[in-house]
């Protein structure tokens, strides 16, 4: 594959593409939030190495190589980014023409990972922005937690992330950590 | 209270410091900086680039301080409510940022981020970065000039607080006296999409490089300087108010050019290629790389590398120090468009096949340091009215919403094979029909 040599990271590019395609009839409005944390969550709960490095801010777990690829895909035509409501509801990601070009430079790296992207889209396909916002922050506070002192409780995981997201009620964090605790997408104890 | 210490700035004026703050300035770890220079080789472009990371490092300190202040004058009884702060703790954590701010760059390795290539590995792939020194020379060895200074008496405030302020890796988001949502929300001044570090760099750089590229309107910035609390987010952010979104247009514009005029010209990612060669050959006995900032001894080892000691090493840099000497460097003979196409990376392969190991090195916009991309900050529309509601600057903007992310690559080959390599590369571009672009 001729491009690949000159080291351009067409599987993170690809992969992008693949997300707009499969999420177009799927996700509420795939915009640039909801790509930044199913990438997240792809790499942390089902171990697919993308290359990202994601750190924390208030506003959740971020990369800024997502929003840089995310441009450069957009200006080769793999996706089109499009503002809702002229800007007003922020972006929407859609495919584009030349989102199979893109996704053939990558090689078998599509293929390699097809299943795990069917249990992202499945597992997470469907949340809002803010849903996945909330989801993303509590599987990055549990590893980095459970890293440091190993056993973790859902109550302090809880308060760590209401600390974090106060405009989020102790009850909607508490239920969705149980969720995932129960789908053993973190591991937290009580 | 004793009268402030004051620097003279060439960006800020006078910039204020206290005998604590002195003290660790003084230090021979934040003195080292004076000898790191803040663009590398850049002065082989432009003469006058040879400012160093000692006075960055002052003046993100006092951006900082001044985001903070514009922040709780602003928005006092948001950070009271949300945050649980009292006028000690605002105070408190003022001091850890200034702190922070002032010795986010200690662990920088000579000629600043082009030393970054050979910081060692911490797993396939992964380098580490000069954030992890940083890190791990104030919890160690500043610990003593941070915490046993007379003036902690009444603040007890520990070196791994400000250490975690400085890790750019996900650990240390939280620390003992510092709760999580705090430490976040005070850390995105020191780095972050709007943060003192940019807002310093690009002025200075501009400053001493002697071009108007980097300029923006600090102090409109900084008079418009909030926080949004947008519940669709679970989170307060920092953004501007609507009155200073054409200041940020100006900021992310500066970016932009100062990226393609200065950080990422093509002599200068000449130079930053040599200059590691350089040091390369000149860390041979340890495999090529700098100590990794594990232990006291390491960390020693990597602070004694400057500069200083690499320019006055030159004549042992091998065939990359004699390039340096003689001001010969490798010349670009291609470069794509800033945002290549498909075609363009076909060309870019088809060259790279005909030239062959003729080429000394490929080069991408996306593996600087300074790469430009398009920051997402936040505009807060209608503030302080019932209706205040916020939205990404490139949502709003046109200028934004036009600009791409760069994403160039450029051939070079070693100038005594330019000539030949230029005829094949135009020959090339000629077979293509490329060669009126």
């Amino acid at each position: 594959m001729m491009i690949r040599d000159l080291q351009v990271p067409w599987p993170r590019y690809a992969l992008i593409s693949e997300l707009a395609y499969r999420l177009f009839d799927v996700h509420p409005q795939f915009g640039k939030t909801a790509l930044q944390k199913l990438i997240y969550l792809l790499q942390e709960v089902y171990g697919v190495d993308c290359g990202y490095d994601y750190r924390l801010y208030t506003y959740g777990p971020f990369s800024s190589q997502v929003l840089l690829d995310l441009d450069l895909v957009e200006s080769v035509g793999g996706v089109s980014v499009n503002p809702v409501r002229a800007g007003l509801d922020g972006y929407k990601i859609t495919p584009n023409e030349n989102g199979g070009l893109v996704r053939e430079q990558a090689g078998s790296f599509i293929d390699d990972i097809s299943e795990e992207l069917q249990s992202l889209i499945e597992d997470y396909g469907a949340y809002s922005a803010k849903e996945l916002e909330m989801r993303a922050t509590i599987v990055f506070v549990e590893r980095e937690l459970n890293r440091e002192n190993g056993e973790l409780s859902a109550e302090g995981l809880v308060k760590v992330v209401h600390d974090i997201k106060p405009y989020f009620s102790d009850m909607e964090i508490k239920s969705v950590v149980k969720q995932l605790n129960g789908k053993e997408h973190i591991k937290v104890t009580g | 209270m004793a009268a402030p210490f004051e620097i003279r700035d060439p960006i800020h004026g006078f910039i204020e410091l206290d005998e604590w703050e002195r003290d660790i300035v003084n230090h021979p770890v934040f003195q080292r900086l004076r000898r790191i220079r803040q663009l590398g080789l850049t002065d082989m472009v432009y003469p006058g680039a040879t400012h160093t990371r000692f006075e960055h490092s002052l003046g993100v300190m006092h951006v900082a301080t001044r985001m903070f202040d514009a922040i709780v004058d602003r928005r006092s009884d948001f950070l009271r409510a949300t945050y649980k702060y009292n006028d000690a703790g605002l105070k408190r954590d003022r001091r850890i940022l200034r702190f922070a701010a002032l010795l986010h760059d200690v662990g920088h390795a000579p000629f600043s981020h082009t030393g970054e290539d050979l910081m060692p590995e911490i797993e396939s792939g992964k380098r580490y970065m000069h954030e992890q020194y940083s890190s791990a020379i104030v919890a160690g060895l500043m610990k003593d000039v941070i915490e046993s200074h007379p003036h902690n008496r009444c603040h007890g405030i520990k070196a791994q607080e400000i250490a975690d302020f400085l890790d750019e890796r996900p650990t240390g988001f939280q620390s003992e006296t510092m709760s999580a949502g705090r430490h976040l929300f005070w850390k995105g001044l020191v780095s972050g999409q709007l943060d003192a570090d940019r807002a310093d760099y690009l002025l200075r750089d501009s400053h001493h490089v002697g071009v108007a590229y980097g300029k923006y309107d600090l102090d409109r910035l900084l008079n418009t300087l909030t926080v949004d609390e947008n519940s669709q987010l679970g989170s307060p952010s920092l953004a501007v108010e609507e009155g200073g979104w054409h200041a940020v247009e100006g900021l992310i514009i500066a970016r932009y050019m100062m990226f393609t005029q200065v950080y990422f010209h093509r002599v200068r990612r000449a130079y930053d290629r040599h200059i590691v060669g350089s040091m390369r050959a000149l860390l041979e006995e340890s495999g090529g790389f700098f100590p990794p900032p594990t232990d006291e001894k390491n960390l020693k080892e990597y602070l004694n590398w400057e500069d200083w000691r690499v320019l006055g090493s030159l004549d042992e840099g091998r065939e990359d120090g004699a390039i340096i000497l003689n001001r010969g460097h490798d010349r670009c003979v291609f470069e794509t468009p800033e945002s290549p196409g498909f075609d363009d990376g076909q060309l870019l392969e088809a060259i790279r096949k005909e030239l062959g190991n003729r080429i000394s090195f490929v080069d991408a916009a996306e593996r600087s340091w300074y790469r430009f991309d398009k920051s997402e900050i936040l505009i807060l529309l209608n503030p302080r009215h019932s209706d205040e509601k916020s939205r990404n600057l490139s949502q709003l903007s046109s200028v934004v919403k036009g600009l791409r992310a760069v994403n160039q690559h450029r051939v070079y080959v070693p100038l005594a094979d330019r000539d030949r390599c230029q005829e094949t590369v135009d020959q090339i571009r000629k077979d293509w029909g490329k060669d009126d672009d």
